[in-house]
Parts: structure tokens; sequence; C-alpha cells
């Protein structure tokens, strides 16, 4: 992909990360009683007060959630190529840099979409 | 390159743009790596039984529930959200936003690519930053609400 291409799409998946992480986070913090922490309030499994559990279970919060794994999958790989092309340019280390960050991508996204999609159907 | 001492705060700005986003992603990581036990861990790959998947998290739970990882934690959004917003000024920055008409560039003149806005910008990351520190000081510790 041209590097064109590859900046507009760090700025689309930022921008996609400023929705989703702004869901993400508001279910986690900021249903959180004031006067309590979020051990206290924002555990996992049924019998708390809020069960994050019931976020992964609702198709819509879960599914914005994958979107966050895949926006921040991309956003962050993309930014260490960037990092690293203008610490380091140099193409032979680029190269091995490039299926690393590949490979690292790939397992993000499949070890972040089992997690999701096995806490969906956990009853 | 990416030592700004001795320059403007926009090198400041890029200095710390690449270290919140370095350091965010080694958090992204182990967070995608951490969040796999909320199903049993890594070996997991089927549905598992809801009393299998909660006895294993609470011992994961155990383990991460202490002062170092909550003081990292704060860190972590403190870097979040200076990277968000200082991302947004960047955002505009390249599509030429906030850049103001093109002129004649004078000796001396400040960078007009760090504009009157873009600093204004800059700053606000820098205290909106503060206070997402603070509030994840709160939710994690419950340093100022008892």
């Amino acid at each position: 992909m041209s590097e064109r291409r590859l900046m507009l799409l760090h700025y689309v998946t930022g921008l996609g990360i400023l929705v989703t992480g702004a869901v993400h986070l508001w279910v986690v913090f900021f249903t959180v009683p004031l006067d309590q922490t979020i051990w206290e309030t924002t555990m996992l499994f049924d019998g708390h007060q809020f069960a994050i559990m019931s976020v992964y279970r609702n198709a819509l919060l879960a599914s914005t959630l994958w979107l966050l794994l895949v926006f921040t999958t991309f956003h962050a790989m993309n930014g260490i190529r960037v990092i690293l092309m203008e610490l380091i340019p140099n193409e032979r280390v680029m190269r091995v840099a490039k299926w690393a960050l590949i490979a690292l991508g790939v397992f993000l996204v499949v070890y972040g979409t089992r997690t999701i999609l096995i806490a969906y159907n956990i009853r | 390159m990416l030592v700004p001492v001795r320059y403007s705060v926009e090198r400041w700005s890029y200095t710390l743009q690449r270290v919140t986003g370095v350091v965010v992603t080694l958090y992204f990581v182990l967070h995608v790596i951490e969040t796999g036990n909320f199903v049993g861990g890594p070996t997991v790959w089927y549905v598992p039984p809801y009393e299998f998947a909660k006895a294993y998290y609470e011992e994961v739970k155990e383990f991460l529930h202490n002062p170092i990882f909550d003081v990292g934690l704060v860190v972590i959004g403190w870097m979040v959200a200076f990277h968000a917003i200082n991302g947004i000024r960047l955002t505009l920055a390249h599509f030429g936003i906030t850049l103001g008409r093109p002129s004649r560039v004078e000796p001396d003149s400040p960078p007009k690519s760090f504009s009157t806005l873009q600093r204004a910008i800059f700053w606000s990351s820098i205290a909106l930053a503060v206070f997402a520190a603070v509030y994840s000081l709160n939710a994690l510790m419950g340093v100022f609400a008892r």
C-alpha cells in the first residue's frame, strides 16, 4: 500500500479510535459511581454492581469493541512503522519490521477476536 | 532527533506523541493478552463453562489489583488523553486546517505549523491529559471521593 494511503488510513483509524474508544471508556469508567473504585464496582462477572461481561453480551457493544481492536491494531502497527522509518531509514530493517508488525497485528486481531467471540457466547 | 531539549515546543509535541504512542502500544498488546483471561486464558478456544472462566479471572484479578499496576494505568490514562488530543491537532494540520494562509517566511518568524490555534490545542491536550490522570487515579484508587 502506498505511503499516502497508509497515512490516510492512520488518520481515519485515529478518528475511529476516538469514537469507539470513547464508548469503551464510557462503559468501563463513567458508569461507575464516583465514590467507589473500579475494582469495587466494575468487575467482570455477575454478582458485582456492573459486570463487564454484560458489555460483551450486547451485540452492538461487542461489535464496537471489535472495531476498536481492529482500528487500534492498525494504528499502532503503522505508528511503530513510521517511528522506525524515521529513526532507522534502512530498507532491510524496514522489510523485516514490516513482516514482524504484520505478524504482531494478525496475532492481536485473532486473539482479541477470540476473546470477544467467546465472551459473547459465555452463559 | 527524538531529544527535544534546545528546540521549540513543537519538537516536544513531536517527541511526546511518539513516546506516548509506543508506550500505549505496549499497553495495548498487554491489554489484549490480559483481557484474554476473561474467558479462561490463552488455551481456551471454545466456549468454556461460566464458572470456569469466572474462577480463572478471579485469580488473575488478585494479581492485577495492586498499587503498582494502578499507578501504571494512571500514566497510561495521561498518555492516551494526550495522544488523542494532540493527534487531533496533527490530523487538522495534515489536511491544512488551522495553518492559516500561506505567506512569505521571514527570518526568525515562528513556524506556520505551530500557529496560535495549534499551540492552544497542544496545551489543552496537556491539560486534558492531567485531568484524565486525576480521573483515573480516583477511579482506580479512590483517592478523592472518600
